[in-house]
């Protein structure tokens, strides 16, 4: 559960950093435009490794089920650190997996 | 008709979600409630157990049945419920064969001791967690049909205001994320957006499920009124197929011990899951013993059964035959009510639910916002449409709350001994939200949406303390145990009271920025005066 949680906000969050708009928010730096382009393919290749795995853990029919649960749990916290601490985003994505391996 | 396409839509979802913005709140709060209606009725009966040791779950079959067969000897059915996660108490049932002119028996239910095998204290009457739960769908105070016609007309307009909003949406993707708090108008505009977004394939799901549950109740031309009873009756097995139909033989046999059976299963699952027992006619020579496991997927799955004869012989019983569309209607409801749900996922269930409620709830606020500027400037004051809808969404959106923790507390201020009790629990929800419903318009909208509040923050705040002050059961005992199940109730309702306190201290701060600090009071006296006056006119 931890583990899919945790890809689900990494996930949320690289397709947060893929919007110009977003990325002004979360990072202060500018990025350079081939580092920026990055953010996508590599949210898209999270998002289906979500999706595979939790229908790994959970079976073809439960696994979506959960899949879904998954990212409306991580969009909800994203969207609320987006609006009063988006600079926070990045610290929360790398250690909410330690947070998990260690737990 | 509006000038686009994309304005009609715009128009049709707001007003069709503005017709049942408040029913349809109610079914979400109570619906999202329902998800957790076994653990809210432990709570509403305090008079069960705590979860008591590890005791195995042999012994358990072996207590039950050694119980049942002292009790009722005589039941066509029996069924034992083992501890699980959500349900910690060993349960039994059992149902008597249906009298003459009865389409069913009588049905009797215990929970019993696990380390002893004796029923607990007799449980007091309450409408528990499952009438919250029926409330989501069968309403209240108003026969059946009528109930299941005004929540499948609710839900349809739902499906409508669902399909119109993404249809309207421009910026479905670009604004995903955004949320500009504190910019009043655009701010309720994004919090709409955003919980309709992100779990929009929940509130797809929910709303058209819901309707497929009472498909042959809505769908009168085409099945009622078209088809035979025994059409009727053939489309039902169809659709809902049974297991496996034992006749009785009416010869006395006593049943084999149900633990060799359940050592069996053990066997067969590879693992120990077991979640139920049932059996059918126990004592006679065709007696069938069918044993559960946990659900492990979201349609029928076959091997979650095992049945065994009266000699406690594995039977070879053929897999229910779903029709494709049987098969898509079981997951549909299965979808809906999240049966198959670990703890885990029903806290999602619970998080979405509540998404989908606050969704509809920022609509209602979202109305009323953003016609606000016009209607404060009118000479008489505002529109009678635009006070009501103000009055009902405050009436609503905080009223219902509260009216839910007065439940909860009638629970437990009510005398154990008083007739109809459960039903006096309900009657306490229903008075205290018609007197929210009131309350509204006698007062000012932002003075009525800060008391309101305030005393929500009350309410669920004072449960864990009246629960301690009432039973043996509370935080101070159920923690050190390590009775989740039962403290998590008192910590959710803790929870539900701090929101509420910083909802109230948001709306505070708000009219201090408006009107100054010391000026606070004055400023709602006057507005008092003011909504007064504005009364006295419209009568």
């Amino acid at each position: 559960m931890g583990v899919l949680l945790s890809l689900s906000f990494i996930t949320m969050s690289c397709f947060c950093l893929a919007m110009e708009k977003h990325r002004k928010q979360i990072i202060m730096v500018e990025l350079n435009a081939c580092l920026s382009c990055f953010f996508r393919p590599l949210a898209w290749v999270l998002l289906i490794s979500t999706f595979y795995m939790s229908s790994q853990l959970y079976g073809w029919t439960i696994g979506p089920v959960v899949f879904f649960g998954m990212l409306i749990g991580s969009l909800v916290p994203l969207i609320l650190l987006l609006t009063y601490r988006a600079k926070a985003i990045p610290l929360v994505a790398i250690l909410l997996p330690i947070v998990v391996y260690i737990s | 008709m509006k000038s686009t396409f994309r304005q009609s839509m715009k128009w049709l979802h707001t007003w069709v979600g503005l017709v049942v913005v408040w029913i349809l709140f109610f079914m979400f709060i109570t619906g999202t409630a329902g998800y957790f209606y076994k653990e809210i009725t432990r709570w509403m009966e305090p008079e069960r157990p705590l979860i008591s040791p590890e005791v195995s779950k042999k012994q358990m079959l072996h207590l039950s049945q050694a119980y049942l067969t002292e009790h009722a000897s005589e039941a066509e059915r029996w069924r034992i419920q083992l501890p699980n996660s959500r349900d910690g108490n060993l349960r039994v049932r059992w149902t008597q064969a249906a009298k003459e002119g009865k389409r069913r028996g009588k049905r009797t239910h215990k929970i019993l001791n696990p380390t002893t095998g004796q029923e607990v204290a007799e449980l007091r009457a309450t409408g528990g967690g499952f009438s919250l739960y029926r409330m989501h769908y069968r309403l209240h105070y108003m026969p059946r049909l009528v109930a299941y016609w005004i929540v499948g007309f609710c839900t349809m307009l739902m499906l409508i205001a669902v399909i119109t909003g993404v249809i309207f949406h421009k910026k479905i993707f670009s604004d995903f994320f955004t949320f500009r708090a504190k910019k009043g108008l655009i701010g309720w505009l994004d919090i709409h957006n955003v919980l309709s977004v992100v779990a929009l394939p929940f509130h797809f799901m929910i709303t058209y499920s819901g309707l497929i549950f009472f498909l042959t109740t809505y769908m009168v031309l085409g099945f009622n009124l078209s088809l035979t009873d025994s059409q009727q009756d053939e489309f039902h097995k169809q659709v809902f197929p049974d297991t496996l139909a034992v006749e009785q033989a009416e010869i006395a046999q006593t049943l084999a011990p149900l633990t060799d059976m359940y050592l069996q299963t053990r066997k067969y699952w590879l693992e120990d899951t077991l979640d139920n027992v049932t059996i059918k006619y126990p004592n006679d020579v065709n007696a069938s013993v069918n044993f559960e496991r946990l659900e492990t997927d979201i349609t029928y799955n076959h091997s979650d059964e095992i049945f065994f004869n009266s000699n406690g012989k594995l039977m070879t019983v053929p897999a229910r035959e779903f029709t494709p569309s049987g098969r898509i209607e079981d997951g549909f409801i299965s979808l809906h009510e999240g049966q198959f749900a670990n703890s885990v996922v029903r806290w999602l269930y619970l998080l979405v639910g509540l998404i989908g409620a606050a969704m509809v709830a920022s609509g209602g606020i979202l109305w009323t916002t953003k016609r606000k500027p016009k209607q404060d400037k009118k000479p008489n004051g505002a529109d009678f449409g635009y006070r009501l809808v103000e009055q009902l969404n405050i009436g609503s959106f905080v009223g219902l709350p509260i009216a839910i923790g007065v439940y909860f507390c009638a629970n437990r201020l009510l005398p154990v001994g008083l007739e109809n009790r459960a039903d006096w629990e309900i009657n306490c929800l229903f008075i205290s939200w018609a007197l929210l419903l009131v309350y509204p318009a006698f007062r000012p909208a932002i003075s009525a949406w800060l008391e309101q509040l305030k005393l929500a923050a009350v309410i669920f705040t004072f449960i864990p303390v009246l629960n301690f002050l009432t039973t043996d059961k509370h935080l101070a005992i159920t923690l050190p145990i390590g009775d989740w199940n039962y403290a998590g109730f008192d910590l959710a309702m803790i929870a539900i009271g701090m929101s509420f306190s910083f909802a109230a201290y948001k709306v505070k701060q708000r009219i201090v920025s408006q009107v100054g600090n010391k000026s606070i009071t004055s400023a709602v006296s006057k507005a008092s005066t003011a909504k007064l006056a504005q009364n006295k006119g419209a009568m």
